[in-house]
């Protein structure tokens, strides 16, 4: 090799000149170039110079106890820890499949309606806001017309209750984690959740012997019986707990 | 400047200096061969890293570390719900692509081929049943996992801050997964399958503008039959694992970025 270099030391190319000029003292390197450039490069270059020095002064500023930890390791802490009780319910996913093998009904017959017409229980909640027309309001200006059609009034609720999970982050900002730190938003939840479960028994309301106008009052009230109950009892521990919580927060680090 | 290389290791110079076996020189020539071509080296050392951050001890989480409360072991399994709902969705997937084998999407005769072809699964194939009733069973229990994820992930304030991306993402796939159970709900073609696509069609042709579009395109029609079936089927086995897996994965992989949120 070294052999070769002596002899043959000419750049071999096709032929012609290359146009290209070789590397030397004058050039700059990649990461000369990258700091000439200007525009949104150059822009999101000072971005993070600036975000990391401002990260460092609040660092050595402040003055009280941070809550500085946004997240533990996925990978391996808790996946080893989750991997264990994962792979039990796995097990038991098998185990149910076992006992309990899933039926087949009567193949499809358009000509016959069944009295109950179900989706899977993970829709009753979707099927039950379908059911909501009695709701729907008959407006005086249309002689007892209505604006939306029910179905589309049933649609619209679902895509009012998807849209409004979807806003939450953006409505609960904070570090606040738990529940009793914030006894409004976990009595929301809670109520939710209650909700999810009413809702899902207005779908199957011909099973259920009690009358509409009731059950509709039912689906509505339990929800907020439920969450003031819970905001009633958060709002009771809350002093208790939060004072334990920053005690030993104190404790371990106090401030500096 | 020359275009001669330079700077290469004379592997064969090396190898030949050393005192190999048969094996050893077969290994090594192997791995020279096959990292001068796609840099496994680079790889390797990936391994090495996940092998020594598994051997690291645990450190403590902060709930441990600031004894910030105990019930926090006693809520722990709920933090294993979402790696549980993607354990559940491998084993509703292994499963489906083994019906799928056995599965034919037609509405034609009497009873439709689909329906015969479930009761052939249930009735005649060796551990057909088990099959369905796994697969059946993995998609029931993943919904609930899922839902309960979505809980604990509420009320520890999971969502918030530098989060709201996952939240979202985990919303658009709480409703494919609600997709994926509705259209698979549909395939065996009895009784509840064909009243519940009749009334899909009633909510698709009840929401204005796109209504009928839309029944068009997932339904085949503003009938049931054969068309609806077919799209069902390729819904279920096709376009929806594609895409329900590349937002899981992109799902875990903000997770795997942001670290798990504890309750402060």
């Amino acid at each position: 090799m070294s052999e070769k270099d002596s002899t043959d030391t000419d750049a071999r190319t096709d032929g012609g000149e290359t146009g290209i000029v070789a590397p030397d003292d004058e050039v700059p390197t990649w990461s000369e170039r990258k700091e000439r450039k200007v525009g949104l490069s150059r822009l999101t270059f000072e971005y993070f110079e600036r975000s990391r020095r401002e990260d460092q002064d609040l660092r050595n500023e402040s003055d009280y106890v941070e809550r500085d930890v946004l997240g533990f390791p996925t990978w391996p802490h808790e996946i080893i820890r989750n991997l264990s009780i994962s792979m039990f319910f796995v097990g038991m996913i098998v185990l149910i499949a076992a006992a309990l093998p899933p039926s087949l009904e009567a193949p499809a017959d358009p000509s016959s309606t069944p009295s109950i017409i179900l989706p899977d229980w993970y829709l009753y909640w979707s099927f039950g806001l379908l059911k909501l027309n009695p709701l729907n309001p008959g407006l005086a200006v249309l002689d007892g017309g209505k604006l939306l059609s029910d179905q589309l009034y049933g649609v619209l609720a679902n895509v009012v209750v998807v849209g409004a999970v979807a806003l939450l982050p953006f409505l609960n900002k904070g570090s606040a984690r738990r529940p009793v730190e914030q006894p409004f938003w976990a009595a929301i939840g809670v109520g939710g959740a209650v909700f999810s479960i009413t809702i899902a028994g207005l779908a199957v309301q011909n099973l259920i012997p009690l009358p509409l106008p009731l059950q509709l009052n039912i689906v509505f009230v339990f929800p907020v019986v439920a969450g003031i109950i819970t905001y009633a009892v958060l709002k009771t521990m809350r002093e208790g707990y939060m004072y334990g919580l920053n005690r030993r927060y104190y404790m371990l680090r106090p401030p500096k | 400047m020359s275009l001669e290389k330079k700077d290469d290791f004379d592997h064969n110079a090396w190898l030949k200096t050393k005192d190999l076996t048969p094996i050893e020189s077969v290994f090594l020539t192997t791995l020279v061969f096959l990292d001068r071509r796609l840099r496994i080296v680079d790889y390797l050392e990936l391994l090495e890293d996940a092998y020594y951050k598994v051997n690291l001890q645990m450190p403590k989480s902060h709930t441990e570390q600031y004894d910030l409360d105990n019930k926090f072991w006693y809520w722990y399994p709920l933090y294993s719900l979402g790696f549980f709902s993607t354990l559940a969705y491998i084993v509703a997937a292994v499963s489906g692509a083994l019906l799928g084998f056995y599965y034919e999407p037609s509405a034609v005769g009497d009873p439709s081929t689909a329906y015969a072809s479930i009761e052939m699964i249930m009735t005649e194939l060796q551990f057909g049943f088990a099959l369905r009733s796994i697969h059946r069973w993995a998609a029931q229990i993943m919904m609930a996992a899922v839902f309960l994820h979505m809980l604990r992930v509420y009320f520890t304030g999971s969502y918030k801050e530098p989060r709201e991306l996952n939240w979202l993402l985990g919303i658009i796939l709480i409703s494919l997964s609600m997709v994926f159970g509705y259209t698979g709900y549909l395939l065996p073609w009895n009784q509840l399958a064909f009243w519940a696509g009749q009334i899909g069609v009633e909510m698709a042709l009840a929401t204005p503008i796109v209504g009928e579009w839309a029944a068009q395109l997932l339904f085949g029609g503003f009938t049931l039959g054969q068309a609806t079936i077919i799209r069902m089927y390729i819904l279920h086995v096709f376009v929806l694992p594609f895409v329900v897996t590349a937002l899981i994965a992109l799902h875990i992989g903000i997770v795997w970025v942001q670290g798990i949120a504890e309750p402060h």
